[in-house]
């Protein structure tokens, strides 16, 4: 049974010769072209908003005010006092590729100004309805209308000062377009980043700004970076930002760096309020955003982001802006040393600044268990909803939720220790119980227990945390966290002078495991090395270890759970054996299970050295995971929870 | 019951049997020790006993003239704490009636609230070990040894088991017995010792026998031990083992009984982790080395454990030295009594080696080695055997 074989000439002849009719090429109605460029500088109102506000900076506006109806997908209008456009250049200003920023190629290598395209305007006329009025210095004030590809004749108007350009019904020839839009609500959000980026970068503008008639924004004006960035981000946030510059050490670059960056107590689960400023440019840099990561890698937990506002001043030539239609993302012509000097600058930064979280912080500026605030300010304000954004979200584990409740029990329990008498035996375990048949260590008398006590400046409550006291106030320290770090930092340092001491075993401890496990076991062997674990297939379904670090061994780590553990997290898809990622990944696991747990009786003299670490270990107010490792109450907080204040 | 107790003899017997008793337990009889006084013919006993259901003890207290017989249950920790608090009488008097039990001194009267002495549970004696009974079967060997020699047996073991609770380590020791040799076997995985000794007769029971007995009924067994050359019984069972310690022949009348369950599982075999072909040996006066490796250890920490030894053939030297980063470095240069070999490098846990020589006796031991990577083997005469594995430093 043959199914024929066309012929090569029959199936190329199958479809009609009439159907290759091909529409002919042919040049775009500029409408059309202008539409298309719009789709991609003007996506919404925050697009809009965030061209207009670049050219009012441009023409040297000292005094900005933005009014929005409908999240600006109704109404934009942005006025500003600069230097205006004459009568006879209005129409051009409606015109693609007509600019005022740019007139050869060879100045697109050192743009200075924020918009140089000359193509916002177009591209917004074309999908909104645009009026310009503006009075430029020896001119008549005069305005403009456009819509579409319709243009209106230059008419006098009443203007007293620079510019003012209204934008109406967006997309209102794109109805596809206007239908993806959000809400009101949505759009207004996202056109106040807009504002509020500019916002930051231009400390020295007044900025004002209306949604619907309400005011939401006003800055004054002369302000500098330090000011304007609190009077946006919220002053009660102050006491969680440090401060991070660097201007000196890469002068000689011609870089520049200042920023404020958040303590780890007000990291959030996305990188939304991390902003950086190139030369005064709001962009995403995903090489900035790294550099900020690993400032504060171990300091907040992965999958959570540090907040950050960053400038980065550097020559025009240093930059390329022109690489994003939306001017969103820049080219470093030396990425590395931009990377280095956020990392570096932030990293030390981070490292003088005492991050032990407070009470207060942890919980927002007026946490409700101290019961109503001193009523609203300006609660409804725009800047403390940007300062909530802020901190919102704390993760779970990190509180949120101060419990107040265990720290009060903690300190009764501190208050009443000296009047209690333990029973001897009865709450220390099993391993640390004293030999009742040596006289030497037969259980304490109570004389010499209430003798030890008055003496101690710490405490141990629950066997978990350790109470302490500093100049601030109150400090308490989770011992597993802060443990758990110094052994990290110490095993890191180690680990980079050379492999860890290993113990040989008599016979291999024997891990039984799966035999994909046990393939992966040769990629691991660098890595294991320098660990000092000497491991090897026994089976296709066995690892022995033949000798394991010292260290973990006076410790009490059981080599066969710990490599178990090892081969599982080895067989994770994100775990490269050679990196320095995999490398902390151990590390962190070695220094979990070596530091001392939850639940663990700790001498004094333990406590004492606990404590010490706090100032000696670097980042040691986290723990590897980027908990904190400690907490602290300041004398503030006491006094308001005591309702002295 | 009314029993006048030696102050003394009393608190050393309640230490010891408290030692056992159970200290969490929802079972809060388990947390008491019983007390039980005999009168026969003019001659009082006072007994005690305590068990956390793994490990039994009784001991007879000395010094004690029984009023009345009778038997009490209580609370360990508080009969512990107060005879121990009455430190200024020579004599206590325990007057029980009912559940309660009362400690007399001269200015002081306590009434501690026990347990009827029936709720304790029962504790097998000596006998009933070696016979079997309805819930265990007849021992599979009996035998007798000097209390001087399984205290040495114990002493040169007992260090090199493992000190935490983990899967890879075993916290018991092999107690190995053939014909008149007993041997006794404890490793942490890192180091093993083995330490022999002879029976003065096989005892009963066919062919050799071995069993893991838990580090803690040791322990316990340790410090009943008193005078060397009282005997001690033994019998090995299927899952238990027990010591009358000063009985007579059949076990009858022990000063002290101690019986604990065994570990299960088996032991690494240990003849196979013992090297045979070592190429190098020293002979060193034990207190020499074991000076210089304390020495030699004061600048080690946990990061840093090792001492490194190198011998020196031609030389007739040993350098011992330790490195901790940000610490400091130790160096000891001994001199050798004999070398036979070439000159070797290796890495030892310092407390490996002085913990071994502490167990020794004679003051001469030999140390055999073959490279930087393989065990090290200690030896002091026939009866001590023990191996060390390296550390590798860096």
């Amino acid at each position: 049974m043959h199914t024929p074989i066309p012929s090569l000439a029959s199936i190329h002849w199958a479809v009609p010769p009439s159907t290759l009719q091909r529409p002919a090429i042919r040049v775009l109605p500029p409408l059309v072209a202008d539409q298309i460029a719009a789709g991609e500088v003007v996506e919404r109102p925050a697009s809009v908003v965030k061209e207009l506000l670049e050219n009012a900076l441009d023409a040297g506006a000292t005094r900005i005010e933005v009014e929005l109806a409908q999240g600006g997908i109704e109404l934009i209008r942005i006025t500003d006092d600069g230097a205006g456009i004459p009568p006879d250049e209005l129409p051009l200003a409606l015109a693609a590729h007509a600019t005022s920023k740019l007139r050869d190629a060879e100045e697109l290598a050192r743009i200075g100004t924020l918009g140089f395209r000359g193509e916002a305007l177009a591209s917004i006329t074309s999908v909104a309805r645009v009026r310009i009025r503006s009075v430029a210095p020896g001119h008549e004030p005069s305005e403009i209308e456009g819509a579409g590809d319709q243009r209106s004749a230059v008419r006098p108007a009443a203007v007293a000062r620079g510019t003012s350009i209204e934008v109406r019904t967006l997309f209102f020839n794109t109805p596809a377009r206007r239908r993806f839009l959000r809400t009101p609500a949505t759009e207004q959000t996202r056109c106040m980043e807009v504002v509020r980026d500019l916002a930051l970068a231009h400390p020295a503008v007044a900025l004002r700004a209306l949604c619907d008639g309400r005011e939401t924004l006003d800055l004054r004006a002369e302000q500098g970076p330090r000011a304007r960035a609190l009077a946006i981000l919220g002053r009660e946030l102050e006491d969680n930002l440090v401060e991070v510059h660097a201007d000196e050490q890469h002068d000689a670059r011609g870089v520049s760096l200042w920023g404020l960056v958040g303590t780890p107590a007000v990291a959030r689960s996305n990188a939304r309020a991390q902003r950086v400023f190139v030369n005064g440019r709001a962009v995403r840099d995903p090489s900035i955003q790294h550099a900020l990561r690993e400032a504060y890698r171990g300091l907040i937990e992965p999958g959570r982001y540090p907040t950050a506002v960053l400038m980065i001043d550097l020559p025009p030539d240093g930059v390329d802006v022109n690489v994003h239609p939306a001017k969103a993302e820049v080219r470093f012509r030396d990425q590395g040393m931009v990377h280095s000097l956020v990392l570096n600058t932030v990293r030390e930064a981070l490292r003088r600044a005492d991050l032990t979280p407070t009470l207060a912080h942890r919980t927002g500026a007026r946490p409700a268990i101290f019961g109503p605030g001193d009523g609203p300010t300006d609660t409804a304000s725009d800047a403390q909803s940007f300062a909530d954004y802020f901190r919102r979200d704390l993760p779970a584990s990190t509180g949120g939720r101060f419990d107040y409740q265990a720290v009060r029990d903690a300190l009764d329990r501190v208050l009443t220790m000296g009047s209690k008498v333990e029973p001897a035996g009865d709450a220390s375990d099993e391993r640390e119980r004293p030999d009742p048949a040596s006289p030497e260590a037969a259980p304490a008398t109570p004389a010499s227990q209430l003798e030890a006590l008055p003496r101690r400046d710490h405490l141990q409550v629950h066997q978990s945390y350790v109470v302490a006291q500093d100049d601030d106030g109150v400090v308490i320290v989770d011992q597993h966290a802060l443990h758990e770090r110094a052994m990290f930092e110490a095993l890191h340092a180690r680990i980079t002078a050379g492999p860890l001491e290993s113990q040989s075993l008599l016979t291999p401890a024997v891990v039984d495991t799966s035999s994909e496990r046990v393939t992966r076991l040769e990629e691991l062997t660098p890595l294991l090395e320098r660990l000092g674990i000497d491991a090897a297939a026994l089976s296709p379904s066995t690892v022995g270890v033949r000798a394991f670090p010292t260290l973990l061994f006076s410790r009490g780590v059981d080599p066969i759970d710990f490599m178990s553990e090892l081969l599982d997290r080895a067989d994770a898809d994100a775990f490269v054996p050679d990196s320095e990622e995999a490398l902390r990944e151990v590390l962190d696991m070695m220094a979990c299970k070596a530091a001392v747990k939850a639940g663990d009786r700790l001498t004094d003299a333990e406590i004492g050295a606990l404590l010490e670490l706090r100032g000696s270990v670097e980042r040691s107010t986290s723990c590897p995971h980027g908990r904190p490792t400690s907490v602290r109450l300041t004398l503030a907080d006491l006094e308001r929870l005591f309702e002295r204040r | 019951m009314r029993v006048v107790c030696d102050r003394a003899a009393l608190l050393e017997a309640v230490n010891l049997v408290s030692g056992v008793v159970a200290s969490r337990t929802p079972r809060p009889q388990l947390t008491c020790v019983r007390l039980d006084a005999t009168s026969e013919d003019g001659v009082g006993t006072l007994v005690l006993s305590g068990t956390d259901a793994e490990t039994s003890m009784r001991l007879a207290v000395d010094r004690v003239d029984v009023e009345r017989a009778g038997e009490a249950l209580v609370p360990a920790d508080k009969l512990r704490q107060i005879i121990q608090a009455e430190d200024h009488e020579s004599t206590l008097t325990l007057e029980a009636d009912g559940d309660s039990c009362q400690v007399l001194g001269t200015d002081a009267r306590f009434r501690v609230l026990g347990y009827p002495a029936s709720d304790f549970p029962a504790i097998g004696d000596f006998k009933s070990a070696v016979k079997g009974s309805a819930e265990s079967a007849p021992a599979r060997a009996v035998f007798t040894h000097n209390a001087g020699d399984l205290s040495e047996l114990i002493a040169r073991t007992i260090f090199a088991t493992a000190r935490e609770n983990s899967r890879y380590a075993i916290n018991g020791v092999l107690l190995h017995k053939d014909g008149k040799k007993v041997e006794m076997v404890a490793t942490d995985g890192k180091r093993l010792a083995l330490a022999r000794s002879a029976l003065a007769a096989p005892g009963a029971g066919d062919g050799p026998v071995k069993c893991i007995v838990p580090t803690k009924a040791l322990q316990h067994l340790q410090k009943l031990l008193g005078d060397d050359e009282e005997p001690v019984r033994l019998a090995v069972g299927e899952n238990r083992i027990t010591f009358a310690i000063g009985a007579s022949e059949d076990g009858e009348d022990p000063r002290a009984l101690l019986s604990s369950t065994l570990v299960e599982g088996a032991f690494p075999p240990y003849q196979d982790v013992i090297p045979k072909d070592q190429d190098k040996s020293i002979t060193f006066d034990r207190d020499l080395l074991f000076s210089a490796v304390k020495r030699a250890a004061l600048l080690t920490n946990e990061e840093s454990r090792g001492v490194r030894l190198e011998f020196d053939s031609a030389g007739k030297k040993l350098r011992l030295s330790s490195r901790a980063p940000e610490m400091g470095e130790a160096n000891v240069e001994i001199e050798l009594k004999e070398y036979k070999g070439d000159g070797v490098e290796i890495g030892f846990n310092p407390g490996f080696i002085t913990e071994a020589l502490k167990v020794i006796n004679q003051p001469e031991i030999v140390m055999e080695l073959k490279d930087s990577m393989k065990p090290g083997l200690i030896r002091s005469g026939p009866d001590f055997t023990y191996v060390v594995m390296p550390v590798n430093l860096q």
